[in-house]
């Protein structure tokens, strides 16, 4: 019974919750809502005796995604609401409901034609982290490596990308050098002083 | 516990007890980078501050002056709010209403009213200091001729009104704390510097 | 799942809530003192004797402060940022083992909230979330100076958060168990069984970063008076700054807690004598958060991210490698 009361308390919070990000035109109620969403998703792993991946969830999506989402806001004035501009409304909301049954029907056909079942029960003796090794190390061990090294490339990238210019300091450097490798400054300012 | 120093050459010399800091330029390779980590990681530095802070605590050496209960002793020349003193013999004021504070003081916050009384003397009516404004500089004791405005050293000032402390008979001593020889000869700011006879030199006739 | 259990819980969740918020209390009036002595001051003493009374005047000032909530804020954020800090503070105790199961009146207690089976994770994902009370404080207030407190606090978190995760990786590839009390009872043998022996670094390395977590002075950079006022909690008054303290109060013995029990045998064998000393543990390493904050001085935002990304990360990142080769072999 605390689970069934459980399970509709933490469903109906995370409808509410990622409603409210969708629907909200200020900024910081929707990074608010979405990261209280994350973390009540979380619930239904712990209801599920999932503690590991609920835990993975928590500090995951809400301790570092979520971050960096609060990072890209610090480019919003965030006690202003965000003016959103909208063209159709009318096709806006016929391809969201559209989405939505789309996702429902992905989601509801296994449980409709009853295929679906735990296809590794919980063995007793084994802790949750070491069941969830013993998957991911042996069935999905492919798929594993090969998000890591996907992730890896992007983090080469990423820094590759920001660190283009890293080594210098435009305030150890002379004026003469700075002048020398930024002569977009230079023309800039020239053309400045024709006007 | 007065603390007198002796100010008598203040240039910097080579023989004087200045030096310059030696501080080591900034490493610019990368190598030289990691040595000065390494160095400042494992020198210990970290730890001397932790030993010194430790080191206070167990000794216990509390400088704190638990103000209401103790109070620090105040220099003789401590400005603090302004006393009026009066003649020793008569009792009459010394204040003979000449205005130079009122003329000297650089944020105009002293001010007096005087009319000749029935002996043909001047005499002070009104004379009243706005502390908000005061900036306590000194300047109306120093110029005083008649050592009739000093400093005083009371400087708890709790009242419900700023203007309680500045009336004339606030400022005034009593006449019977005169009587009992209780007007202190002010030796502080705006009275004569003990030997200062001897600093005054004549003035020079001739040129 | 029966009554009793349900019962036993709520007792326990009322207990520690109201010992931690006490200890909060106390712990300023701690830091308040063991910084005076450390600085020739004597710290408060008039209210009560030795100034003991001062929590109690704290308390009801904080209480009876009007609070302010100001006019560009944005309202419900400003407000439920205190609470998010607090809250997350004290539900990540749920998973810590306070104390060594004892039996009173014929009863036996387990002085843990809920003994989950990866509760070290648990413990750090929820104080992670601790996160969110500066991060949406600050970008709420209208302030710059919270701003760049909230900018400062997400920085640090995501970032000590790798440190923290990756240092306690090689302690628990050895124990096999991200249990706490699992953690414990694998060091039950005595002081020759701490974890600190075996795993100096990660000891070394959680302890840095559990300054950095909870904010405290060497990296007090998120609410550092001389550069950003009091940073999120600039615009803050009342009970609603004060739960922004209990919150990092309440953190401080936590951690304490945590860094207790993984690294320096917790409990031991649970007998009176370990539960005892892991109290005296975690009371050093509270006073070293004071202790520290006496003797060194701040750093800089930016040797904050060298310090984590250029020095802590690759020690830990060997210390996990080297672990992991001399367990193979």
């Amino acid at each position: 019974m605390f689970e069934a009361i459980a399970f509709y308390l933490f469903a109906a919070l995370t409808v509410v919750m990622f409603t409210i990000t969708v629907v909200t035109s200020q900024a910081l109620y929707a990074i608010t809502a979405m990261a209280a969403g994350m973390i009540f998703i979380s619930a239904f792993f712990f209801i599920l005796g999932a503690d590991f991946l609920g835990a993975i969830q928590i500090i995951v999506y809400t301790g570092a995604v979520m971050a960096l989402y609060a990072f890209g806001m610090m480019f919003f004035d965030t006690t202003r609401k965000v003016v959103e501009k909208r063209v159709n409304p009318q096709i806006v909301f016929v391809l969201g409901v559209l989405a939505a049954i789309l996702v429902v029907a992905i989601f509801v056909a296994p449980i409709v034609s009853n295929n679906i079942h735990a296809l590794y029960p919980v063995q007793e003796g084994v802790g949750n982290s070491q069941a969830i090794g013993m998957v991911l190390f042996t069935k999905y061990l492919v798929p594993f490596e090969l998000a890591a090294v996907m992730l890896l490339v992007a983090m080469i990238a990423g820094i590759v990308l920001a660190g283009k210019k890293m080594d210098k300091s435009l305030t150890l450097m002379t004026e003469e050098d700075i002048a020398k490798a930024h002569p977009q400054h230079e023309s800039h300012h020239s053309a400045g002083g024709h006007h | 516990m007065h603390h007198e120093e002796v100010f008598t050459n203040r240039n910097v010399t080579e023989s004087s007890a200045y030096y310059y800091v030696d501080i080591e330029s900034y490493p610019t390779t990368g190598w030289d980078k990691f040595k000065q980590v390494v160095r400042r990681t494992f020198s210990g530095e970290l730890f001397i501050g932790l030993w010194v802070v430790m080191r206070e605590m167990i000794k216990f050496d509390i400088h704190t002056v638990q103000y209401p209960k103790e109070k620090l002793p105040l220099g003789p020349r401590y400005r603090a709010v302004h006393k009026l003193l009066r003649l020793w013999e008569s009792g009459y004021e010394r204040c003979i209403g000449c205005g130079l504070c009122e003329k000297i003081c650089i944020s105009d916050c002293i001010r007096m009213d005087t009319r000749i009384d029935e002996n043909s003397r001047k005499e002070v009516t009104e004379y009243s200091i706005n502390l908000g404004r005061c900036i306590f500089c000194g300047y109306c004791a120093e110029v005083c001729p008649e050592l009739a405005i000093v400093h005083g050293p009371r400087y708890e000032n709790a009242s419900e009104q700023r203007a309680h402390f500045v009336i004339k008979d606030d400022m005034l001593t009593p006449l019977d704390l005169l009587k009992a020889g209780a007007q202190e000869e002010y030796p502080g700011f705006g009275a004569i510097i003990p030997g200062s006879d001897d600093a005054v030199k004549k003035t020079p006739l001739a040129y | 799942m029966d009554v009793a259990f349900i019962i036993e819980t709520i007792v326990k969740i009322v207990v520690i809530l109201l010992i931690f918020s006490a200890l909060a209390g106390l712990g300023t009036y701690f830091e308040r003192k063991v910084l005076a002595f450390m600085q020739r001051r004597l710290g408060p003493m008039h209210v009560g004797p030795f100034g003991l009374l001062q929590i109690a005047a704290d308390g009801i000032k904080l209480f009876t402060k009007e609070d302010i909530i100001p006019q560009n804020v944005v309202k419900p954020i400003f407000k439920i940022a205190p609470v998010i800090t607090a809250a997350t503070a004290f539900m990540a105790s749920a998973a810590i083992p306070f104390w060594p199961q004892f039996t009173a009146f014929g009863y036996t207690v387990h002085p843990i909230v809920a003994d989950i089976n990866v509760g070290i994770l648990y413990v750090l994902g929820v104080m992670a979330i601790g996160l969110y009370g500066p991060l949406l404080g600050g970008m709420a207030s209208a302030n710059k100076w919270s701003l760049i407190s909230a900018a400062r606090s997400a920085a640090i978190f995501i970032s000590y958060e790798v440190i923290t995760g990756l240092s306690l990786l090689a302690p628990l590839m050895m124990v096999g168990s991200l249990s706490l009390i699992d953690i414990n009872n694998y060091q039950a043998g005595g002081i020759e069984n701490w974890i600190v022996w075996s795993q100096p670094v990660a000891f070394i390395l959680f302890w840095i970063a559990a300054f950095a977590e909870t904010g405290r002075t060497p990296f007090h950079l998120v609410a550092n008076d001389h550069e950003i006022i009091d940073g999120f909690g600039t615009e803050y008054s009342g009970m609603r700054w004060g739960l922004f303290f209990i919150g990092e109060y309440a953190n401080m013995f936590f951690i304490s807690f945590v860094i207790a029990i993984i690294f320096l045998g917790g409990f031991g064998d649970g007998t009176l004598a370990g539960a005892i000393q892991l109290i005296l543990k975690v009371a050093f390493f509270f006073f070293f958060f004071l202790w520290t904050r006496a003797a060194w001085p701040d750093i800089r935002p930016d040797q904050l991210m060298w310090l984590c990304w250029k020095v802590l990360m690759p020690i830990a990142v060997i210390n996990v490698v080297v672990t992991g080769i001399v367990m193979m072999f």
